[in-house]
């Protein structure tokens, strides 16, 4: 019989390795593609500095990567870790860790492409603002990998924490709803931030006297489009860390499981829209600087209210986690 | 790989009740208050128009953090706040630099620092729009556009302090697994230094100045 589980739980490792790179690599490989088209573009309008050009995309792809690589690494040690406590319970958890991984890295990845594609765009413009660009373009791809890290975070701790004495029955359904929550909720907030990095990118090329008053705009709207993702992470932090008294019930199961589904579904829209309301708003602020404090306040009040879908999701995870 | 999630902690028992102390993440913000402390100390002694050196760092960060806070509030209440937001800046940054010295702790690795400090901006920012607006005209803001979306404005609200402690939280934790992972992975060869860059440097002062930004923003909405 022990052989029989510890099989399993390899089974589990396998395709948690296989979820986790396959989901990985669509958004990195979007992302960077964009990044591609729009240097193409960029270098057939200002031809003259087309090594600048090609350097720069390259650079926007390594960051845009990171999400894949990301994906890799959670991908490798599954493979290759030896599984000496095994027991169902780490089944869910290894499932349910490349699920997370696989759906976190797909938002980071096609979201950062959009600043290194816009960064391309936007040398071929004003090519004096090189240096500038490329730190914007470093700054905002880097926070858009947040959700990417937060979901290897909690892929990490469904992998590496010890389980074993938990009761089977809920405490599997948790794991896995804990692994889709942050992971499928990272998905929007990934592209939502991407969207406005982008903005960012072309509006310094587009105004280069107002970079600071847009970095600062850019950083503020992806923080708040990060928030579906952080809502995530708490549900899985609460699914993994609160102890469950055992029970047979699928009822039980199941309200744990769509838990993690609902913070995981609910957190999509409210990261791109977030994100579409921060892309705008760094759009306008480049555009307009004097009404700078306005667009920041109306961009604010904005995304609160796209984001209540998100906390109502919130809450309907967390009654079903504590009520049921 | 066996430091994951281990935490050092000390148990009082007081009258029944246990009493936790997370002795690491003290120590290192005591360490990061006294560091703050002697660069005061080292920025303000012996002043001149010619600055040294540790003057000039310390002027470009007030000086900048000042005109943000100017930004966002008026002149006036920016003279109050901004030693406010000058400090929670400079305590982010150093706590989320020192991880980069080894057998060092970010304090803001455990979820109590960033939590503290979210719930300080919570309270600075609400008992900030009270006095500026009275307290019918604050109270009256729960009960916008309809008077039964109160409990979802208060959740609202509540959830602020989640998403801005879990962020930071998340993220320096995040590095610092990552770096303890893949370091481990690779032998400790040749990556380390580039991950500490990105992870530590840079990551670690965009979610400080992260941090201190959306403080400041959640104080001129509520003063506004």
């Amino acid at each position: 019989m022990a052989i029989e589980i510890e099989s399993w739980v390899k089974v589990a490792a396998f395709v948690g390795a296989g979820l986790s790179m396959g989901l990985g690599a669509i958004g990195a490989a979007i992302g960077e593609g964009f990044a591609a088209a729009k240097a193409n573009a960029a270098i057939s309008r200002n031809p003259g500095i087309s090594g600048d050009i090609f350097k720069l995309m390259l650079v926007g792809q390594a960051v845009a990567e990171t999400a894949a690589i990301f994906s890799l690494v959670i991908g490798i040690i599954l493979l290759f870790s030896n599984y000496s406590t095994a027991s169902i319970i780490s089944m869910a958890a290894l499932l349910g860790a490349g699920l997370c991984m696989g759906f976190g890295a797909i938002g980071s990845g096609v979201g950062s492409g959009y600043p290194a594609g816009e960064a391309c765009k936007g040398v071929a413009r004003q090519p004096e603002m090189r240096g500038r660009l490329t730190t914007n373009m470093l700054i905002g791809s880097a926070v858009s990998q947040t959700p990417a890290i937060f979901s290897m975070v909690v892929a990490f701790m469904l992998m590496f924490l010890n389980f074993s004495g938990a009761p089977l029955h809920p405490t599997s359904a948790a794991l896995l709803g804990a692994g889709l929550a942050t992971g499928l909720a990272s998905i929007g907030s990934g592209l939502g931030s991407g969207l406005a990095a982008g903005a960012s990118c072309e509006g310094s090329a587009r105004q280069p006297l107002n970079v600071g008053n847009i970095t600062v705009i850019m950083l503020v709207g992806q923080a708040v489009s990060q928030t579906p993702s952080i809502f995530g992470l708490l549900i899985s932090f609460v699914l993994m860390f609160k102890t469950y008294p055992s029970s047979e019930l699928l009822g039980a199961s199941m309200a744990l499981l769509s838990a993690g589904l609902c913070t995981g579904f609910g957190g999509i829209g409210p990261g791109v829209g977030n994100g579409m309301t921060a892309q705008s708003a760094v759009t306008w602020v480049a555009r307009n600087v004097r009404q700078e404090s306005v667009l920041m306040r109306s961009m604010l009040v904005g995304q609160a209210v796209s984001q209540s879908t998100a906390i109502y999701a919130m809450v309907i995870s967390l009654a079903l986690i504590f009520l049921i | 790989m066996e430091d994951l999630g281990r935490i050092s902690q000390l148990v009082i028992p007081i009258m029944g009740h246990d009493m936790v102390f997370n002795l690491n993440v003290i120590i290192m913000t005591w360490i990061v208050m006294g560091l703050l402390v002697f660069f005061g100390i080292m920025a303000s002694r012996k002043r001149n128009v010619l600055p040294n050196p540790v003057q000039v760092v310390g002027e470009l960060l007030v000086s900048n953090l000042y005109g943000l806070t100017e930004d966002a509030l008026n002149k006036e209440r920016s003279k109050s706040y901004s030693p406010l937001i000058t400090a929670l800046f400079m305590f982010l940054l150093l706590s989320n630099w020192i991880g980069m010295i080894p057998h060092m702790h970010e304090p803001t690795k455990d979820l109590n620092t960033p939590l503290s400090l979210g719930f300080m901006g919570f309270v600075i920012a609400h008992y900030a729009g009270i006095r500026a607006k009275g307290f019918k005209n604050y109270a009256k803001a729960y009960f916008e556009p309809i008077f039964f979306m109160a409990p979802l404005n208060i959740i609202g609200e509540v959830s602020k302090v989640i998403s801005i402690s879990f962020r930071l939280f998340g993220n320096i934790m995040g590095g610092s697994i990552i770096i303890l992972v893949v370091s481990h992975l690779v032998f400790s060869l040749v990556l380390p230094p580039f991950l500490n860059a990105f992870f530590v440097i840079f990551i670690g002062a965009i979610q400080a100045f992260v941090f201190t930004m959306l403080t400041l923003v959640y104080i001129a909405v509520q003063v506004n």
